[in-house]
C-alpha cells in the first residue's frame, strides 16, 4: 500500500510492541488508524472543509478477572509503551468482574473482499470541491439551493491478542449527499462508493434536483393511518433500528422484540441477512475483537432465526460467539455491521403503480425509540413526501410525525425492491461500522401522528 | 496547563499557514483525559481510560476556509497540517461566492481552570468506584426483580491552548464530572426505566468530584428501584388527550436544548446545516419581535455560571465567554453566534464556538441556555395550584423536526394530578406539539429553589460528527392544553 495508510507491517510492530510491554494474564490491543476529509457546502458554497490524520491505540489488559482498558492516540514508541504500562496498572486495582469469560483466542478468518481502493485513500482536496461544485451547480442550474457534503476516507483496523488473534484490514469509502432546497419543499439524495472514480456524483445531484422541484409547494394531507411506499433511505432507519435489537445483549435484557421468538414469526415476510463478505457492501470478515464474523440470516421470510454475539454476551447467556463485537462497551457490544434486506421483484415504479393510496417517504429523520420492546419509533418524514394515487405521485404534500412500530410496519410489507442501494454508513466509536443495503418497500398500513405547516 | 512546547508549535504552524498565503489562521492544541467507568448488576462491567492529545490549524486563505488536523506533535507536522489547511482552504474558494468574514476581538493572552472542590484525578480509583457500587446494590436489593442496573461516572479534563494570527494566546483547563444511575425492569409485556438524576442517565457539570457526590447515587437507589418495577403494572397514559402537564426541571431542560438551544444557533439559522441538522423557525427577520413563548419564558445564553457544562472562560475563537438572553418575557432577542454569523448579522461573536477535541472544526454549540425560574414556588405548590393534569418526570423519548417545530418527547414516569394532588402513576407518558404554541402555553415556571444546572454530555452536530457538552438550567413548569399520550 501507499503512503498514506500506517500499513500492515507497521501496525503489527505496534501492537506487538504493546503487548510485550502489557503486564497482564492476558491483553488485547486494538489500532484504529484513520485519514478522513470532508467538503460541506450550503447556500451552494462550501463553508466547511476538513481533513484529518486520526488514531487510536486502545490496549485491554486482563488480570483474572480483572479487567481495564486504556487508550491513546499516540502510536509513537513511548505512546505505545505509556499506554501498555497503565493499562496494566489500572488493571492491578480494579475488582473483579466474574461474569468476564476471557479474551476470545486464535481462529481462522476467513478473507473477504478487499475494500481498499488506492485512488479514494490519494483523493485530494480539490477532488472533493470539484464534485461539491458539481453538485451545487445542478441546483443553482434549477434556481434552487444545495447543501451538503462530499467525503472521502480510509481506515486501517489492526487487532491483536496475546491468545495470537491478529487481523488486519484497509478500507474506503467516498460519499456525497446533497439536499437540494426550493422555497417550498426540499429532495435529497445519497451515493456511497469505495471508489472514488465511480462516486456517481451526476446521478445524486439528478435525484435529488428531481425530487426537489416536484416537492415544491406541498399540501395538507390529514394525519392517519396510510399505506405506504419507502425509499431505501427510509427503508434504512427500519433496518437500523430493527437490527440494533437483533443482538444477545438486547435479548439478554429482556429489550429485544425477538426475546423468546427465535424460530418464531415475528414480522412480515422479509429477509434480513448480516453479511460482512456482500461484496457489494462493506465488507470486512472480522470484528473488533479480531474473530471471524459469520454470514447470518437474522430474519427469514419473517421468522426469527438469529442475534449477534460479541465474546462475553456469547460467554454470560452460553451462546457461540458469531464474531459481531463493536469495541468493548457495556451498552452495545455487538451488532449487525453488515445488513441486507433482501431484494424482491418489483421495480420502485412498480410500488407505486401498485398502490392506489399511500404516500411515497424519501426519508426519516430524528426517529428515536418511544417504546424499544414493541420497536415504536417516532420521528419526522423528511426532503420529498408525496401522496400517491391509482398509481400515480399525484401531489407532494407536507412533512409527517408519525409513530410506529417498525416490526409491525414490516409485517405488513406488500412490496419489496428489485434493487438494493448502499446507504451511508454509521459511525461509532471513531470506526465507520454498520453498512446498510436496502430496497424500497411498500408497506400495507403507516401511521403519521401529527403534521407540519412545511 | 499546555505551555511552551505546545506555544512553540503554534506559532511555527502559523508562520507557516501565512507564509502559504493564510490571512486569517489559528492554531488549538488539546489533550483530553476521560475515564468512563460503569458498574451493571452488581459487578464493575467497564472501566476505559483515554488520553487524547493533537493539534488543528484553521485558516483563511482566498477568501474561504480550511482545516487540517494530527495527533502527530512535530515541527515537521506542524509544517504539514498548516500547509494543508491552506491548500484546503484554496479549494474551497473553488465555490467561494463572498470571503469569509470574521467579527472582531480583541485578542488576549488568557488563563482560566475550572474551579473544583474535589479534583476526580487526585483520588483513589477505588474511592471514586464505591458509590456506584453501593447504589447498584441498594437497586438490586430494594428490588431483586430488576433486569438490569447500571451505575456509572465519567470524569474528564481537557487542556487547550488557542493561538491565533491575531495575537491570541489563551491557555485553559476544564474539569466535568458526572455520574447516574439506571434502573431496568421487564415484565407484563413491558420494559421499564428509570435513571437518575438524569435523562438517559448522567448529568455532568464543569465541575470536580462533589457534583457526583452531591447527588447521593445509594440514597436514591430504593426509590428508582421501586419505581422501575412499579412502571410495569402502572396505569397507561391516557391516550390523545389534551390536559395542563408539569414538566419535571430536568425533562424541561431537555424541552429547551431542543426546542430553543438548537434553533438559535445562527450557523443553522443561515442555513449552513440545512441538508443534516436542517434549518430554524427562528430566522434573522424574527430577532427582536417574534413571540417565542408567553411572558413566563425567559432563556438565558451563559457560559459565565459556576458548574454550567457550557462554562469556560474563553471559546475555540478566542472570544470570551459571556451572558445574554435567547428569550426575554416570551420574545426571541438572541442568538448563538461565532465571529463569521455574527458579522453577517453585523454584530459581534457572544462567544459560543467550540470543538469536540483536537481533530474537530469548532461550531457554534450552546453553551447554557437556561430557562431561568419564575415564581410559582416548589414542585409541589405547582401540583397543588393544578386542578387536573399530568407531572411528567424525566426524557425517555425525543424527537423533533428539521426546524425544530414538531416535537415529540415521552418521559420515563408520569403522575395524574387530581384537585392539586399526585394520585395515579402513568406509564409511557408522551406529549407532542409545536414549538412557539407550546411555549406560549406557559403559565408557570417554579421558583429559584427548584432550580437546576443540568448538563448534557451528548448534543450531536455537524458533519463529521461532534459530540457536544451543553448546560441548561431548568425548573419544573407548567403547560395548559397540551396534546398527551401519543402511543401508537
Amino acid at each position: 500500500m501507499s503512503g498514506v495508510t500506517v500499513g500492515e507491517g507497521a501496525l503489527r510492530s505496534i501492537c506487538d510492541r504493546a503487548l510485550q510491554a502489557v503486564d497482564g494474564d492476558q491483553a488485547e490491543v486494538v489500532v484504529i488508524a484513520r485519514n478522513a476529509a470532508l467538503t460541506r457546502f450550503a447556500n451552494a458554497a462550501i463553508h466547511q472543509n476538513v481533513v484529518s490524520r486520526e488514531a487510536e491505540l486502545r490496549v485491554r489488559v486482563v488480570r483474572g478477572t480483572r479487567v481495564a482498558m486504556v487508550t491513546t492516540d499516540r502510536l509513537d514508541d513511548e505512546g505505545v509503551r505509556l499506554v501498555a504500562r497503565d493499562a496494566s496498572d489500572l488493571a492491578k486495582i480494579t475488582p473483579e468482574n466474574p461474569t468476564f469469560g476471557g479474551l476470545a483466542g486464535d481462529r481462522d478468518l476467513v478473507p473477504a473482499p478487499s475494500a481498499y481502493v488506492e485512488r479514494t485513500a490519494e483523493a485530494t482536496p480539490l477532488d472533493r470541491a470539484r464534485a461539491a461544485k458539481q453538485l451545487c451547480d445542478a441546483a443553482r442550474g434549477a434556481s434552487l439551493s444545495a447543501a451538503g457534503y462530499v467525503a472521502t476516507n480510509m481506515q486501517e483496523l489492526a487487532i491483536a491478542n496475546s491468545l495470537g488473534v491478529w487481523a488486519y484490514s484497509a478500507a474506503t469509502t467516498s460519499d456525497a449527499e446533497l439536499a437540494v432546497l426550493g422555497d417550498a419543499g426540499s429532495g435529497f439524495a445519497q451515493r456511497l462508493s469505495l471508489d472514488v472514480r465511480t462516486l456517481d456524483i451526476a446521478g445524486c445531484a439528478r435525484e435529488a434536483v428531481d425530487k426537489a422541484k416536484a416537492a415544491q409547494k406541498p399540501r395538507d394531507l390529514a394525519p392517519g393511518t396510510y399505506e405506504v411506499v419507502l425509499e431505501p433511505y427510509a427503508v434504512r432507519d427500519l433496518i437500523a433500528f430493527l437490527g440494533s435489537q437483533l443482538t444477545g445483549n438486547a435479548v439478554e435484557e429482556g429489550r429485544s422484540f425477538v426475546t423468546g421468538k427465535l424460530g418464531q414469526k415475528v414480522t412480515g415476510d422479509v429477509t434480513l441477512v448480516d453479511d460482512p463478505f456482500d461484496p457489494k457492501g462493506l465488507p470486512r470478515g472480522f470484528d473488533l475483537e479480531g474473530q471471524p464474523s459469520q454470514r447470518l440470516t437474522l430474519i427469514e421470510r419473517g421468522v426469527a432465526k438469529a442475534v449477534v454475539y460479541d465474546s462475553q454476551t456469547a460467554y454470560r447467556t452460553g451462546q457461540k460467539n458469531t464474531g459481531h463485537a463493536l469495541p468493548p462497551n457495556p451498552f452495545q457490544p455487538a451488532a449487525p455491521m453488515h445488513l441486507r434486506l433482501e431484494p424482491g421483484t418489483k421495480t420502485r415504479e412498480e410500488l407505486i403503480k401498485e398502490s392506489k393510496r399511500a404516500v411515497l417517504i424519501t426519508r426519516f429523520w430524528y426517529t428515536r425509540w418511544v417504546h424499544q420492546l414493541r420497536t415504536i419509533v417516532t420521528g419526522m418524514t423528511r426532503d420529498g413526501t408525496f401522496a400517491i394515487e391509482d398509481g400515480e405521485i399525484a401531489y407532494p404534500v407536507k412533512n409527517f410525525r408519525f409513530t410506529q412500530s417498525y416490526h409491525d410496519a414490516l409485517g405488513g410489507t406488500l412490496g419489496i425492491g428489485r434493487d438494493l442501494s448502499l446507504l451511508v454508513p454509521g459511525e461509532q466509536f471513531g470506526l465507520q461500522v454498520s453498512s446498510y443495503r436496502v430496497p424500497a418497500l411498500r408497506l400495507g398500513a403507516f401511521t403519521f401522528t401529527g403534521a407540519t405547516q412545511y | 496547563m499546555l505551555g511552551s512546547v505546545e506555544r512553540d508549535l503554534a506559532h511555527r504552524a502559523l508562520d507557516t499557514a501565512r507564509t502559504r498565503g493564510a490571512t486569517y489562521a489559528d492554531a488549538r492544541f488539546v489533550r483530553r483525559a476521560v475515564e468512563d467507568v460503569l458498574v451493571k448488576n452488581g459487578h464493575l462491567q467497564n472501566v476505559d481510560r483515554s488520553d487524547i492529545f493533537g493539534f488543528s490549524v484553521r485558516a483563511i486563505a482566498d477568501g474561504a476556509w480550511g482545516f487540517a488536523a494530527s495527533p502527530v506533535l512535530t515541527a515537521d507536522e506542524a509544517d504539514r497540517v498548516a500547509a494543508l489547511a491552506v491548500e484546503v482552504a484554496r479549494a474551497s474558494a473553488l465555490t467561494k461566492r463572498e470571503d469569509a468574514r470574521l467579527a472582531p476581538v480583541k485578542p488576549v493572552t488568557a488563563t482560566y481552570t475550572t474551579p473544583v472542590e474535589i479534583d476526580p484525578w487526585t483520588m483513589r480509583f477505588d474511592e471514586r468506584l464505591q458509590p456506584l457500587l453501593d447504589a447498584d446494590a441498594a437497586m438490586r436489593q430494594a428490588q431483586p426483580t430488576l433486569r438490569t442496573t447500571r451505575a456509572s461516572y465519567e470524569i474528564w479534563r481537557e487542556e487547550k491552548l488557542f493561538v491565533s494570527s491575531e495575537g491570541a494566546d489563551i491557555a485553559q483547563t476544564l474539569y466535568e464530572t458526572g455520574a447516574s444511575i439506571a434502573a431496568e425492569s421487564v415484565g407484563n409485556g413491558e420494559q421499564q426505566i428509570r435513571t437518575y438524576p438524569g435523562s438517559g442517565g448522567r448529568s455532568q457539570n464543569t465541575a470536580g468530584w462533589e457534583y457526583a457526590l452531591k447527588w447521593e447515587l445509594a440514597k436514591n437507589a430504593p426509590r428508582l428501584a421501586d419505581e422501575a418495577v412499579a412502571l410495569l403494572t402502572a396505569k397507561q397514559c391516557p391516550q390523545d388527550i389534551r390536559t395542563s402537564v408539569i414538566l419535571s426541571s430536568n425533562q424541561l431542560m431537555l424541552q429547551c436544548h431542543e426546542s430553543c438551544g438548537h434553533p438559535i444557533e445562527l450557523d443553522r439559522a443561515l442555513g449552513t446545516g440545512a441538508a443534516f441538522a436542517g434549518t430554524s423557525f427562528l430566522t434573522p427577520d424574527r430577532l427582536g419581535s417574534f413571540r417565542f413563548g408567553s411572558e413566563h419564558v425567559n432563556i438565558a445564553i451563559d457560559s459565565t455560571r459556576t458548574g454550567g457544562l457550557g462554562t469556560f472562560g474563553y471559546d475555540d475563537e478566542g472570544v470570551p465567554a459571556s451572558e445574554g438572553w435567547a428569550v426575554k418575557d416570551g420574545v426571541f432577542v438572541g442568538y448563538l453566534m461565532s465571529r463569521e454569523t455574527a458579522a453577517a448579522l453585523g454584530k459581534t461573536s457572544n462567544g459560543t464556538m467550540r470543538a469536540d477535541g483536537w481533530s474537530r472544526l469548532p461550531l457554534i454549540r450552546m453553551t447554557n441556555v437556561s430557562v431561568m425560574p419564575g415564581s410559582a414556588g416548589t414542585l409541589e405548590d405547582l401540583i397543588a395550584d393544578t386542578d387536573d393534569g399530568i407531572y411528567m418526570d424525566t426524557n425517555r423519548s425525543w424527537s423533533i423536526d428539521d426546524k425544530r417545530l414538531n416535537f415529540q418527547f415521552g418521559t420515563q414516569l408520569g403522575w395524574e394530578i387530581k384537585n392539586g394532588k399526585r394520585t395515579t402513576m402513568l406509564r409511557n407518558p408522551t406529549y407532542t406539539g409545536m414549538t412557539p404554541e407550546f411555549w406560549g402555553s406557559c403559565d408557570a415556571v417554579c421558583s429559584e429553589s427548584e432550580w437546576v444546572m443540568w448538563g448534557t454530555p451528548n448534543c450531536g452536530k455537524g458533519q463529521p460528527g461532534q459530540i457536544g457538552h451543553t448546560g441548561h438550567g431548568a425548573a419544573p413548569a407548567r403547560f395548559r392544553n397540551v396534546r398527551v399520550g401519543v402511543v401508537n
